[in-house]
């Protein structure tokens, strides 16, 4: 059987995908075959990876990497974004601009575009363990440089620096996708990469409170705020050392049989890149992304100032205001992607599309009323349903991801990421740099770029499954699953049985087509859909 | 910096309007005269923490039928000058005094007399670098703004003198800074190596 589906790293649905609802645990489910001699805390499939998802568990090693995985994620967000809610300090402190405050935004998202890339590499080559340790420990020195800065170019390079740890995601992605079985990873990976995220919002309540502590203690303001950022760089290490004393690679300790691994065909890049960045559906995702994380980003960046100086708050209230926007992470991205499987339960991938469109165009339209509020109570309501929008919509984003491509998935979930990234630094380069307009006027600009920009959503075809406004194409035996996923393959690669995943997974995923599935008659060829 | 002071005052505030939004700085009459001195020398730049400056302001009698019998107390403030708000919003001027956000940094605040006041401010330690004047306003019993005077002109163009802040760094935060680096790199290397001879040595025997 080929071991495609179940080698490390290429059941990803990137972040919160989720293909089966509620999916805790498919330890009953006996398509999926529990090894009894193992001896593991949780039931475990043949290759001994977890086949339930025990939230609240340490158990060594699945939950434990888990748990590893997630806080390791967690604190590189706290360090990414620690500067956020400082600004109102630091922008004294080095005579910064709204220029330079603009540049550093945009140099801390930047960053992980390309170490995200090289993270993918490095996992192959370290295991998932190892890459994780390297960045995270790597990274720390950069956290503490922030006590050299005396200059605005010296501020945008560390946190340039510092913006590169974000790659810690797709060690974590990575991490948990050889330790969970492939019908949970869905959720596991989503939750990781949700409650990773809360670090955006936990760094704006953090950091304001150590401040505030480290000032009373008695150093000046000017010093305070970088005595502050030693913590963040403490979790660094602390994490690291964690990660490499209590973490290992696979469920069963051992390193070198990922290694043994190269002997399975691993596929072309070139091929799997092509066919990515040839699916025009990839496109319209990194676009689409760009206006869901990437607005979360700028808004992380942003929004403690804008309360500091729109409203007059003290610092720390602004940072707990600030920080309930990351926090609402915990729920409302694993919620977006529960809602897309919902959606899709009863419509199928035309549900899916529907849900990201009304959660991403809802998060615009609050988006919108958060720049126009003119009192702390309006403002502070816009700003909660503007984040339950725009972090739904990353779960709903990831909920459709893996169905664009089998062969390709994991090239197309990295351009997604970066699509996240790059849109962050987009929309702060136009809406939060120039000072001509403030920061209210832009944060109405960056929602009505998010209405206007979600709508290509509309665009996005399945000839299998239909569109937004388009059905299905009546002709089911020649636009069906399995061509769709099958047109990835030539006819070369098809004789060598290459594309037998591809096939599997075009069965599975016949469940897109909503209440409609029953009613389909199987294509000759292929065995009937395993529910 | 040398100068004479004098001061002026005078002008009750009139419009009712301006008293439900704010006072705005248009309606208060520039009715005091603020000079500061510089120590030590004029044109030089202060350092936050070290440098102070000395401030006189009186009453400016020459306007006639203005009187300062609504004045109770002063206050005095360090204000940005133009140049230190380009492109820095949260340094804002706005004719609404309840908005405005020139003068961030409160110097003094003294009980009104009409003249022999004086004061010597050391610049406080949190003061970003920058140009700065001074402004003194005049506040009623009902504690709102009756009048102002400042240390430059109406366009702040000159009398204009700047801050050096301190800088935030110290030595053993960079020491600290280079230690903790230190011990991350060492450590993630120390602990690679280790497991790379460990498993050597597993294959060996």
């Amino acid at each position: 059987m080929a071991d495609e589906e179940n080698s490390p790293g290429s059941s990803m649905h990137g972040v919160t995908g989720k293909e089966q609802s509620f999916a805790f645990s498919v330890a009953a489910d006996p398509t999926i075959l529990t090894d009894s001699t193992a001896k593991f805390a949780l039931p475990v499939d043949s290759e001994h990876k977890s086949k339930v998802f025990k939230i609240l568990s340490f158990a060594n090693p699945h939950m434990r990497t888990f748990h590893l995985s997630w806080i390791s994620f967690f604190t590189c967000f706290v360090s990414t974004f620690a500067a956020a809610p400082l600004v109102p300090i630091i922008r004294d402190d080095l005579n910064l601009t709204k220029t330079d405050i603009g540049n550093a935004g945009i140099a801390s998202v930047s960053g992980s575009i390309f170490s995200r890339l090289v993270m993918g590499a490095a996992c192959d080559l370290l295991g998932p363990r190892y890459a994780c340790a390297f960045l995270i420990m790597l990274s720390a020195p950069t956290v503490f440089c922030m006590s050299f800065v005396s200059s605005a170019g010296g501020y945008i390079v560390v946190r340039f620096m510092i913006g590169f740890s974000l790659a810690t995601f797709v060690s974590c992605q990575y991490w948990m996708s050889t330790m969970f079985n492939s019908r949970i990873i869905g959720l596991v990976n989503g939750t990781a990469a949700g409650w990773g995220n809360m670090g955006g919002g936990a760094t704006q309540l953090l950091m304001p409170v150590l401040y505030e502590l480290i000032r009373r203690a008695g150093a000046t303001p000017f010093t305070a705020w970088r005595i502050a950022f030693f913590i963040p760089g403490w979790l660094h290490v602390i994490m690291g050392l964690l990660v490499l004393g209590l973490g290992q690679d696979l469920p069963d300790g051992n390193l070198s049989t990922l290694q043994k691994k190269g002997d399975v065909p691993k596929d072309q890049f070139s091929k799997v890149l092509w066919y990515a960045i040839t699916n025009y559906r990839t496109w319209i995702f990194v676009l689409l992304y760009g206006m869901s994380l990437g607005v979360e980003l700028t808004t992380d960046n942003v929004i403690a100032e804008y309360f500091f100086d729109r409203f007059d708050l003290k610092l720390h209230t602004a940072g707990t205001i600030a920080a309930t926007f990351g926090m609402a992470n915990m729920v409302s991205r694993p919620f977006g992607g529960l809602m897309s499987d919902i959606a899709a339960r009863r419509f199928g991938m035309r549900g899916r599309l529907w849900n990201l469109w009304i959660l991403q165009t809802a998060g615009g339209i609050f988006c919108i009323c958060l720049g126009r509020a003119n009192t702390l109570p309006l403002s502070i309501t816009s700003m909660i349903l503007f984040s339950i929008g725009a972090q739904a919509a990353c779960g709903a984003t990831f909920g459709i991801i893996p169905f664009l491509s089998r062969r390709s998935l994991g090239v197309i979930s990295g351009l997604t990421g970066a699509g996240g990234n790059f849109g962050s630094g987009l929309t702060q380069l136009l809406f939060f740099t120039s000072s001509k307009y403030s920061t209210a006027t832009g944060l109405s600009l960056m929602g009505i770029m998010i209405v206007a920009c979600t709508i290509p959503v509309t665009l996005v075809h399945f000839p299998q499954w239909g569109s937004m406004f388009l059905p299905p194409s009546k002709d089911a035996s020649k636009f069906n699953e399995e061509s769709y996923y099958g047109s990835e393959w030539n006819e070369e690669e098809k004789e060598k049985g290459l594309h037998h995943g591809s096939l599997k997974f075009a069965e599975n995923s016949r469940s897109e087509r909503g209440r409609r599935v029953l009613s389909v008659s199987t294509p000759p060829n292929s065995t009937p859909p395993c529910v | 910096m040398a100068a004479s002071l004098l001061l002026v005052s005078s002008i009750l505030i009139s419009c009712l309007a301006a008293s439900c939004h704010g006072v705005t700085l248009s309606s208060l009459q520039k009715t005091l005269i603020v000079f500061v001195t510089a120590s030590p020398s004029p044109g030089q730049v202060l350092k936050a923490g070290e440098d102070s400056i000395t401030l006189t302001w009186s009453f400016n009698n020459s306007f006639p039928g203005r009187t300062d019998s609504a004045y109770k107390t002063v206050r005095v403030k360090l204000c940005f000058a133009p140049i230190s708000q380009q492109d820095r919003a949260w340094r804002k001027t706005e004719d609404n005094l309840v908005k405005d956000k020139t003068c961030q940094y409160k110097i003094v605040a003294k009980p009104y007399s009409p003249s022999n006041n004086t004061f010597s401010w050391t610049v406080q330690r949190d003061v970003p670098t920058g140009t700065y004047f001074v402004r003194a306003y005049a506040y009623n019993s009902a504690d709102e703004e009756v009048a102002y005077g400042q240390t430059t002109n109406a366009h702040k163009t000159n009398n204009l003198f700047q801050v050096k802040a301190i800088s935030g760094r110290h030595v053993s935060l960079d020491i600290a800074s280079i230690c903790f680096s230190a011990f991350s790199i060492v450590s993630l290397f120390g602990f690679f190596l280790l497991e790379k001879r460990g498993a050597k040595h597993s294959q060996e025997n």
